[in-house]
């Protein structure tokens, strides 16, 4: 479904990637592990848009969508739940869904911000609210429930579990795994290892912006995993 | 010498502050920049739509309804917010801040000398076409205290013009996206919106709210001076945004009222050439007690 071929992503100088290659099959879970500064949300920035990588490819569904405008990309079928969730603090949830659906131009909006509403209670309650006065874990489900009001194909998200407490973190997993159930193919990041990898079909290690390892969760010692995954391969 | 007086014209000349304010407001909110050639939007629009009448010779005995003399300020302002932002922003490199910051001083200076020349520094009469909407005075309380007709109308015309802003950002997709880019820039471009694009267009609407602003300066001055408008105008813009809390409208508007309040106030006391020194007093108070302003809150963003 996604390829991404050798790119190259730079902040300035600094090739943050240095030609990584992988790709996300449709329907599964795909999970992309690798230690602080490793390239991780670059890697997702580069696929939706926000970065352009100086050399290499991404392809979706056949498609070249290398160096594309972030709202094309997302039209295409493809939405990022980004790190720390950014939602839009001083608007209420309503329009923050809405603004979710912004590239769309169909009438469906009001009734799939209802049926997000079935699935997140929560922030039915909360509709009203200023997103910056919800916990972090609503604002988690928040960040999650915006991205598919695009209605995307595949979903990447970076880091969902981050600084939440562990029922929470449960509670996340549970519905990218509903989600991935109900036909949405997912690219995640995480360094929540142990809890990632129980739902992946396969999984990628980065570090220092390469690809060193791919498989399926069965395919590496998990101490090795978790070991790699939090510090890097120590040379 | 009356107080309420100059208390109620103040703040009803405060309207005009307050819509220049939101503009600044509107542009740092959605920016993160500041546009020192904002004001410049304002008599620009102003400048404009004076020559037009010139031209066209609506001054004096005007065959033509006064609000036409708005719509050309507006769009005017409209037009040079929009060359401002091309000039200042869209091709001035985006992390470096100074850089969009001295263009639009350049730009604020050259318009300034651009006027100068135009007019060899002389004040234009601009036509009071605000006056005859309402009786004037209006309303006649006693001897010492009555409401200006051509204030109350440029009043009402900044109120219909802020909730037709309000409207704007609040009832449509183009609020929407302008509101989401303000609060969370990656976020919005994340969902497709084009941040390049909803930065025009707040430069657009600032200036239209700027331009109409100048026009009704004019008016209720009855004269335009470049030495009066630019630099004042400019100062008095910021002023107000800082009063009210950079990036908040609320704050433009109750800041507005309380610069022209305020200023009318020493205007009455120490008279007009002392004026400014006491509104730029006030702004120091609040640098030093209340530097978030009234509304802004101690900045955290991304
Ligand atoms: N805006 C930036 N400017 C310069 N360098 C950056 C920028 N963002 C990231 N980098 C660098 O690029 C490298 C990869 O960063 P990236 O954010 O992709 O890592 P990550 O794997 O997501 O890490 P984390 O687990 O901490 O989120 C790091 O060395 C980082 O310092
Ligand atoms: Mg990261």
């Amino acid at each position: 479904m996604l390829e991404v071929n050798d790119i190259v992503t730079a902040y300035g100088k600094i090739e943050a990637l240095k030609g990584v290659s992988l790709s996300v099959p449709e329907g599964q879970i795909t999970v992309l592990l690798g230690p602080n500064g490793a390239g991780k949300t670059t890697t997702l920035m580069s696929v939706a848009g926000l970065l352009k990588p100086k050399r290499g490819s991404v392809t979706f569904e056949g498609q070249d969508i290398t160096g594309r405008q972030p709202g094309t990309i997302v039209q295409r079928g493809i939405a990022l739940v980004p790190e720390n969730r950014l939602v839009f603090p001083d608007m209420n949830v309503h329009d923050n869904l809405k603004t979710g659906a912004y590239v769309r131009n169909d009438n469906e909006i009001e009734s799939d911000i209802e049926s997000i509403y079935e699935r997140f209670p929560r922030l039915k309650e909360r509709y009203h609210q200023h997103a910056g006065t919800l916990s972090g874990g609503e604002q988690q489900m928040l960040a999650v429930a915006r991205a598919l009001m695009a209605r995307p194909k595949l979903m990447l998200m970076d880091e969902p579990s981050l600084g939440l407490a562990p029922m929470i973190v449960e509670e996340i997993f549970r519905i990218i795994h509903d989600l991935n159930q109900e036909g949405t193919s997912i690219f995640l990041v995480e360094q929540n290892a142990n809890m990632a990898l129980k739902i992946a079909h396969q999984f990628y290690l980065l570090e220092q912006g390469l690809v060193t390892f791919s498989g399926t969760p069965g395919d590496m010692d998990e101490n090795e995993v978790i070991q790699r995954a939090y510090l890097g391969t120590t040379a | 010498m009356d107080y309420v007086q100059a208390i109620v014209d103040g703040l009803l000349f405060g309207a005009v502050y307050a819509l220049i304010g939101i503009g600044f407001t509107l542009i740092f909110g959605v920016m993160n920049k500041i546009n020192m050639a904002y004001a410049a939007a304002s008599f620009a629009g102003a400048y404009v739509s004076l020559g037009i009448a010139q031209v066209v010779g609506l001054s004096g005995d005007f065959g033509l309804p006064p609000f036409v003399m708005f719509l050309v300020s507006a769009v005017a302002g409209g037009v040079f917010a929009y060359i401002v932002y091309l000039i200042c922003f869209r091709f001035t490199p985006d992390h470096y801040e100074l850089a969009s910051l001295m263009a639009t001083i350049g730009t604020l200076l050259m318009v300034d000398e651009m006027v100068v020349q135009a007019t060899n520094g002389e004040p234009q009469n601009y036509p009071e076409v605000l006056q005859g909407i309402f009786d004037n005075p209006m309303l006649e309380f006693s001897e010492e205290f009555a409401i200006r007709g051509d204030l109350l109308t440029l009043f009402i015309v900044a109120v219909i013009a802020t909730l037709g802003l309000l409207w704007v950002l609040f009832r449509t997709k183009l609020g929407l996206a302008t509101r989401a880019v303000a609060q969370q820039r990656m976020a919005a471009q994340l969902c497709g919106i084009r941040v390049d694009r909803t930065n025009a267009t707040t430069f657009v609407i600032a200036g239209v709210l700027g331009g109409l602003a100048g026009a009704m300066i004019g008016a209720v001055v009855g004269t335009l001076l470049q030495s009066l408008v630019v630099i004042p105008l400019t100062i008095k813009g910021l002023i107000v945004t800082v009063i009210g809390g950079l990036g908040s409208i609320p704050g433009a508007i109750v800041g507005g009222l309380m610069v022209g309040a305020f200023e009318n106030v020493f205007l009455a006391i120490r008279g007009v050439t002392e004026r400014d020194m006491y509104v730029m007093l006030l702004l120091f108070v609040f640098l030093a007690f209340r530097p978030q302003g009234l509304f802004g809150r101690v900045a955290v963003r991304d």
